[in-house]
């Protein structure tokens, strides 16, 4: 009787807690699973992937300075940050890009492996929702361009298929393999970009000047100590360039800061570039950056002391490099025309002077207000940049806010008709990735690398772009001088004048095999630096990759 | 049966009715008053007469009235907490008793899970606080009530900002990811352990991070009856995968079986000044300083010619208020008990204020002859908090106390036309962003919950219970446009409307079985179904640059918050729900006792959670314990040493499901506007975090009860480790979780020793003190499949010139979060720091406490009683990131004020800012958390009842050498998420307070 009672009750009990039962699966709410992004999200659903991967371009490449800026720039002649007293010490993370003494466990190095490694994994999610032709051409495209970046920084890449176990380690790409990889899946992508696709999007032309960068640099990829440069790619970067051309679709624009400004999306140069508008806070690139990281606190009235980061500046002998063809530089500006890339004080192609005071180009010795009163720094002491940074880059002078030459490439967005807004966000510049005079200067180049050199046609390029740019043409034209970088009369500097802090001068002093020569700041160095070392981190978790020599 | 025997029986049951009436016609009336060691009455004592039936409970003056027959002799007293007495009733009938408060309370109930027992049946090491011996001064949120009160527990308030977070530890450090928060259990319902309170991350113009408040304000600290603390995997094993980081289980007051009465406090009180000063220069010093660097120069003036103290002028006095009032009552088929606190507690800081108003309510009903029970309560919370800019990781300027450190105290604040004066040497005027940020949230949570027990047989009761904990918060925040230096926000200002709401339901359903074998041997069984899920969601809108409150001279009273829609740029308006979290368990607990000298427990129980991977939903815990009650053996029954002697020994294994929902699986969101893109890339394998637990324990009472002692070893062993793995790249996310196969491990020492030092009548002198050591530390801690030691960098140290820089780690064979910083070589001839180079960190010291300890005491001189209660922890070591880059030397260059001990080294201006064992200061501390004098003064005229006065301080004074504001602090500065410990960054700072008080009974 008692026991049945027992067994009638804990089964009474049983149906109730199996009423309770639940399978624990998790219903998804404010995200959704693969299978219902891809029926869900419907015919705009690929397209919401592929804005991701555009998306992805930002951080590495735009608003973190600390990123591909920082490894591709500091790591050069053409950029430093030096230790101002309290300022950018930052652990040392900055002082030891620029004097060659990182290792595979610098924040950097990861975060710039990681975000290259988004865009790869988002452009390659693409590939698996059954994107369009033309979308999944925009996709590998994207993906290359990530590629093209791990390669040139840490010599090899991960790749992982559309649909991949991503608890798995993927195949790793390395080498001459690796080159060709690219070069293979820009060439077969190429027919399937729109021919009307604009600027902000993957078009053929990028796909083209991405292609030439493969080619160009083929040789240095290869062997970065020594490299040696295959007659035929250098045909292929001529024939790839000289197609760009002659399209007809750009030309000169004819201020060169008009590239940078915050009316840059009507430049005629920009081939493929990130757009933004003033205000816009959805996506946009912050550009800003570009001048915060460099300019000083008191550089704008309006915002001081608030007006910059006070950090990046350039070597001293970077912008002597600019005195080309017998024309001598100093640091005095005289407003004697050099050439306009380099700026010249208080005369302004942009918007930028009635209100500012600041000009675009380098900006050395005393700074000015809007209405020409000469800016102090913190101290009181004059707003005047000295060119000169001590030596271990570690300031600690009186002097110690203002050493060093900054640059205001990218020119701040005043937008004018809305007061001054935004200077120090949402800016309306767009960021450029590829510009026309680029294309100019790889043809210029190849024809100098190529079997028979060709001096001649080489030049009749380089100096269409000076003539443009307001410098006088030259009359002769050396690769590079190999003891001095920069040597004012060769292609490299070219280069430099041109791209200054566009992300190539490391690239371009690997190809033209000077990248481990002394220059200001860094007195030895270490072939092992050529590349930089995959992230620990990574390493641990993926047995296919290895560490780059000497890491 | 005989018809003899019929007869008897029957003759009996005659003369026993015949009796009883006989009773009724000669009867006496009892009365008396019951009275604490203190002198206080008692009130809820039950008083009984001696081998009968039936009794009183003692009003809240302590008098009882009580009708006996008129042959009854004795009376038997007994409340909880206090030892039972018995007393002759007097020819006069008037009795007055004094009970004898039991330190140990042996026969006290403790709530344990799903479920009560006797403190003396108890196997596990648990720990009970009540009321009366709760910390007292200015509270706000119930676990300060519990601070230094137990052994092994560490609860450290995170800023000394009204409302902060707390830190709570049980048993050492043992989180490497997540808050390692314990188990919240009120009133038998699990808690989320998360508030409805959205978080902020300003964002821009140096503003970073908004510190967490805490998730227990909705509940009424003076409602709760007694908070029970789980210690060892015997006791939390039965809360399975969520029990490893220990279990707080809060019982609030409930009526009693008397007449209704009121109870009513009042308290009032102010801050009156900081507990301890941030060393920064006072304004002579930073005048001389000025002079002896050479930086008040013509071509600068930085001597302004004032004389200000902007660490005061930020302060305010506005009055701390505490009203409580409470009805309860009932009888023996119900109760019901209703009370309503309205608090106002402004911080020590201007504009800072967090109000309450908190009703609980909660009744128990018997019916069917007592057979059916039925118990509710519910508990109503608003808290409103007035914040000021205070940040955990803000950068050079984002911080109001930065800015009032920095200050250049020659500065008047404000320009000639009445304007915010702005130096412009990177250090925003305080007055400026006390006026400027707005920050203003709401939240209100209801606690409800209802229960049925039915007795199914006398020795089986079946239970069920349902709860809802329902918690939104809306939060107001903005910057008026008229701040100055602080881009991007100058001239444009700043706008945050955000809400967030969360749901947790729980459904029991529990049969418990109890019986005897024996007279000797007792049995019960626990059996239980649980089900329990959560929700989360969020939502904010921001916009930016607006047309008004442009100029501090021409203000509207409105906020941009209140018209968002005139800011020219806005934000896209986001909303988040998070993926429901159910868990669902079968849970079993079987408890012998066997001539209460052996006890053995056992639990089981099954968890199954969504959040775990599809490989593992379920996982199981058990845990045994053993008691051995010495003293109730033989060979000790003549002893005069021990009055109590028992010793334990549990083992178990309990669980950590401490990871964000959907972390198993694969998803998809939308990652900004318009743009689509995978967001996690799951892992089937996911499952719980496992500790494994054993504890070794001794109880004993001596010299009569006199001092009661308890001592553990206990030893924690944490594997599986739930941990943000690098993820294989390409990848959605850099991270990824993982179960990692290294150890975690905390052990340690705990002794509590409560005496009852003198008692006398009119004097007497109790006192408690506790200890616990830890040892914590990591092994085994490899990157997956390898041997590789992992080195995961955390602590973020901020401000500028240190961006980047991470001053802790947790590696292998290290304790969680060790110091890991460069060394610090002292001056150059120039004056500058000389720091190691990068690469040269080494292991620098342990951010958590070795040490614990806490000391309460009371001493009554008749109605006159002072308690104070304190402690502190040692062995641990505090990382100054104030010092390092807010007060640093640098700053006297631009004119703003350094830090003393910057001041007095041989350091120059031009010295570097970095991050070294510089700052890494001791953290060995005391303080003294309150005091109170109370005077009882009795009964007043007719009414009032009891009526005490009292005067408390909190915070009295602090003994350490650290030199920031408070060495109880912990800013979060996690890394991607990994926790950081014991490092201060401009937080709040604590203020000494003082309160008077009243409290009676009608």
């Amino acid at each position: 009787m008692r026991i049945s009672k027992y067994f009638k009750l804990s089964a009474m009990l049983t149906l109730v807690a199996l009423a309770g039962c639940t399978k624990l699966d998790e219903s998804y709410t404010s995200t959704v699973s693969a299978d219902q992004a891809a029926s869900a999200l419907g015919a705009n659903g690929v397209g919401l992937l592929l804005g991701s991967a555009y998306a992805d371009l930002i951080t590495p490449f735009v608003s973190d300075q600390g990123a591909i800026f920082s490894l591709e720039e500091n790591s050069t002649d053409e950029s430093l940050v030096p230790t101002r007293g309290g300022d950018w010490d930052d652990n040392g993370v900055w002082r030891v890009v620029h004097n060659h003494t990182w290792n595979a466990d610098h924040s950097q190095v990861l975060s710039v492996y990681n975000d290259l490694n988004k865009l790869n994994f988002d452009a390659t999610n693409v590939l698996a929702f059954k994107p369009s032709k033309e979308q999944a051409a925009e996709a590998r495209f994207l993906r290359a361009y990530a590629l093209y970046y791990l390669l040139d920084l840490y010599n090899q890449f991960p790749f992982r298929n559309p649909g991949d176990n991503l608890l798995n380690a993927p195949k790793v790409y390395k080498g001459p393999e690796a080159i060709q990889f690219i070069i293979d899946e820009l060439t077969a992508i190429l027919p399937d970009l729109g021919a009307g696709n604009s600027n902000t999007q993957a078009n053929p032309s990028s796909a083209k000047a991405l292609l030439m960068n493969c080619y160009l640099n083929r040789g240095a990829f290869n062997n970065r100590q020594s490299p040696t440069f295959d007659d035929a790619d250098m045909q292929q970067v001529i024939t790839l360039g000289t197609s760009i051309i002659s399209s007809g679709k750009y030309t000169f624009a004819n201020k060169y800061f008009s590239n940078f400004n915050r009316t840059n999306g009507n430049s005629p140069e920009l081939i493929w570039a990130f757009p933004s508008s003033s205000g816009l806070t959805v996506n946009n690139p912050s550009v800003n950056t570009r001048w915060m990281m460099g300019f000083h606190y008191n550089e704008w009235v309006g915002q001081a002391p608030n007006a910059g980061w006070n950090g990046f500046s350039t070597t001293g002998d970077f912008y002597k490099s600019f005195g080309a063809s017998g024309q001598t530089i100093d640091y005095s500006l005289n407003d004697t025309l050099v050439d306009t890339r380099i700026g010249r004080r208080r005369l302004s192609d942009s918007l930028t002077t009635a209100l500012s005071g600041i000009r675009p180009g380098f900006l050395v010795g005393q700074q000015y207000g809007p209405d020409g009163t000469p800016l102090k720094d913190r101290k009181g002491n004059p707003l005047s940049f000295d060119p000169t940074i001590a030596p271990t880059m570690i300031e600690t002078g009186n002097n110690l806010e203002v050493t060093g030459i900054r640059v205001a490439k990218y020119v701040p967005d005043f937008s004018v008709e809305n007061g001054d807004k935004y200077y120090s966000s949402n800016p309306g510049n767009w960021f450029v990735f590829y510009r026309y005079p680029e294309v100019l200067l790889m043809v210029a180049e190849a024809y100098l690398r190529q079997a028979t050199p060709n001096p001649t046609a080489a030049m009749a390029l380089v100096n269409t772009l000076r003539t443009a740019r307001g410098a006088v043409p030259v009359t002769s034209l050396a690769l590079v001088n190999p003891t001095n970088v920069d040597d004012p009369n060769t292609m490299l500097a070219e280069r430099g004048r041109e791209l200054y802090w566009e992300s190539v001068r490391r690239t371009d002093l690997i190809r033209y095999g000077v990248f481990l020569t002394p220059w200001d700041y860094k007195t030895t160095d270490d072939p092992k630096y050529l590349v930089f070392p995959v992230p620990n981190q990574a390493l641990a978790v993926n047995p296919n990759l290895t560490q780059n020599p000497g890491y | 049966m005989t018809m003899k025997r019929l007869l008897r029986r029957i003759s009996f049951l005659f003369l026993c009715v015949s009796f009883t009436q006989l009773a009724f016609s000669q009867t006496k009336v009892v009365t008396g008053t019951i009275s604490d060691d203190k002198g206080a009455p008692v009130q809820g004592a039950s008083v009984a007469v001696k081998g009968a039936k039936g009794g009183t409970t003692t009003d809240a003056t302590g008098a009882f009235t009580l009708t006996v027959s008129a042959n009854a002799r004795a009376l038997v007293i007994s409340s909880v907490g206090y030892n039972q007495q018995e007393i002759g009733i007097p020819v006069d009938n008037k009795v007055s008793v004094t009970l004898v408060s039991s330190s140990q309370g042996l026969n006290d109930v403790i709530v344990i899970g799903y479920g009560t027992t006797r403190r003396k049946d108890a196997t596990g090491s648990l720990t009970l606080v009540t009321a009366k011996d709760f910390n007292q001064g200015v509270i706000t949120s119930p676990d300060q009530l519990l601070q230094n009160k137990v052994a092994g527990l560490e609860i450290v308030n995170n800023s000394g900002q009204p409302g902060s977070a707390t830190t709570i530890r049980i048993r050492g450090n043992s989180n490497i990811r997540g808050n390692g928060n314990p188990l919240y259990v009120v009133d038998g319902v699990i808690l989320d352990g998360r508030d409805a309170r959205p978080s902020l991350n300003l964002g821009i113009g140096g503003f970073g991070q908004k510190p967490e408040d805490n998730p227990l304000l909705f509940i009424d600290p003076y409602s709760i009856q007694d908070i029970t603390i789980l210690k060892d995997a015997s006791s939390t094993a039965i809360y399975g995968s969520r029990g490893a980081n220990g279990v707080i289980v809060i019982t609030t007051k409930k009526g009693s079986s008397s007449a209704v009465k009121l109870e009513a406090n009042a308290s009032v009180g102010f801050n009156v000044g900081y507990m301890k000063r941030f060393d920064i220069l006072p304004y002579g010093t930073f005048v001389s300083a000025l002079s002896k660097y050479n930086a008040d120069t013509t071509a600068a003036k930085l001597n302004l010619g004032s004389k200000v103290d902007p660490m005061h002028d930020i302060t305010q006095s506005n009055p701390i208020q505490n009203y409580q009032v409470s009805m309860s009552g009932g009888n023996e088929n119900g109760k019901f008990r209703a009370s309503f606190l309205a608090s106002s507690t402004p911080g020590f800081i201007q504009n800072n204020n967090l109000d309450k108003y908190i009703a609980t309510f909660n009744g128990g009903y018997k019916f069917l002859d007592k057979r059916l029970s039925i118990d509710f309560g519910l508990i109503q919370g608003h808290v409103t908090n007035n914040d000021v800019l205070t940040s955990n990781t803000a950068g050079s300027a984002g911080n109001l106390i930065s800015a009032a450190l920095q200050w250049n105290p020659t500065a008047s604040y404000y320009n000639p036309d009445g304007s915010f004066r702005n130096l412009g040497n990177g250090t925003p005027n305080p007055l400026m962003l006390l006026k400027a940020y707005n920050d203003v949230s709401n939240i209100n949570t209801t606690l409800a919950n209802i229960s049925a027990s039915f007795k199914i047989l006398p020795s089986l009761e079946y239970k069920f219970l349902y709860s809802v904990n329902q918690s939104d918060g809306s939060r107001n925040a903005s910057v008026d446009g008229f701040v100055r230096g602080l881009a991007p926000l100058d001239g444009n200002g700043f706008g945050s409307v955000q809400n967030a709401s969360l749901t947790s339901q729980v459904i029991d359903h529990l049969l418990t079985f109890t019986t005897s074998f024996s007279p000797d041997f007792h049995f019960t069984a626990l059996g239980g179904f649980e089900y329990w899920k959560s929700n989360y969601s969020n939502n904010q809108a921001v916009a930016q640059t607006f047309d008004f409150n442009q100029s501090e001279l021409s203000l509207i009273k409105a906020k941009y918050t209140d018209i968002m829609f005139d800011g020219k740029t806005q934000s896209p308006f986001q909303s988040f729900t998070d993926i429901t979290t159910e868990v669902q368990s079968y849970f079993a607990r079987v408890d012998f006792n066997f001539k209460d000298k052996y006890y053995l427990t056992g639990t089981f129980r099954a968890d199954g959670s969504s959040k775990f991977g599809a490989n593992n939903k379920y996982g199981y815990f058990p845990s045994a314990g053993f008691k051995w009650n010495i003293a109730n053996e033989d060979f000790l029954k003549d002893n005069t040493l021990f009055s109590g002697l028992s010793f334990r020994a549990t083992w178990g294994i309990t669980g950590s499901q401490d990871f964000p929902s959907g972390s198993a699986i694969d998803q998809y969101s939308f990652t900004s506007y318009q743009h689509a893109a995978q967001v996690n890339a799951g892992n089937p394998d996911l499952k719980w975090e496992q500790t494994m637990q054993y504890d070794f324990g001794i109880d004993f009472s001596i010299l009569n009860n006199r001092i009661h002692a308890t001592v553990d070893y206990y030893n924690k062993n944490k594997t599986d480790i739930l941990f943000q793995s690098t993820a294989i790249q390409p990848g959605p996310a850099a991270t990824t979780w993982i179960n990692l196969p290294g150890h975690l491990l905390n052990s340690g020492i705990e002794a509590t020793v409560d005496a009852s030092v003198v008692k006398t009548q009119n004097f007497s002198w109790d006192l408690a003190v506790n200890y616990a050591t830890n040892n914590n530390k990591i092994t085994e801690f490899y990157a997956p499949g390898t041997k590789t030691p992992l080195a995961i960098n955390t602590g973020q140290i901020n401000g500028q010139g240190v961006s980047g820089t991470l001053g802790q780690i947790i590696t292998n064979n290290q304790p969680v979060d060790e110091f890991y910083l460069k060394p610090f070589k002292g001056y150059d001839q120039k004056g500058n720091q000389i720091v190691g180079d990068p690469g040269s960190e080494t292991f620098a010291g342990n951010p958590n406490p070795t040490s614990l300890f806490g000391i309460a005491t009371t001493l009554r001189y008749k109605k006159l009683s002072l308690s104070l209660n304190g402690g502190g922890s040692a062995g641990f070591k505090i990382y100054n990131n104030t010092a390092t880059s807010v007060t640093n030397i640098a700053g006297i260059a631009n004119g703003r004020n350094i830090d003393e001990n910057a001041y007095k080294s041989a350091e120059q201006p031009s010295s570097g800012v970095a991050a070294s064992t510089r700052f890494l200061e001791d953290g060995t501390y005391f303080k003294l958390r309150n005091a109170s004098l109370t005077y009882n003064i009795g009964n007043v005229g007719n009414y009032i009842k009891n009526l005490n006065v009292y005067v408390s301080g909190t915070n009295l004074f602090v003994l350490t050498g650290f030199s920031g504001f408070d060495p109880e602090v912990n800013i979060d500065k996690n890394n991607n998420g990994y926790p950081s410990t014991s490092i201060e960054y401009i937080p709040y700072p604590t203020p000494r307070s003082v309160q008077v008080g009243v409290n009676f009974a009608l």
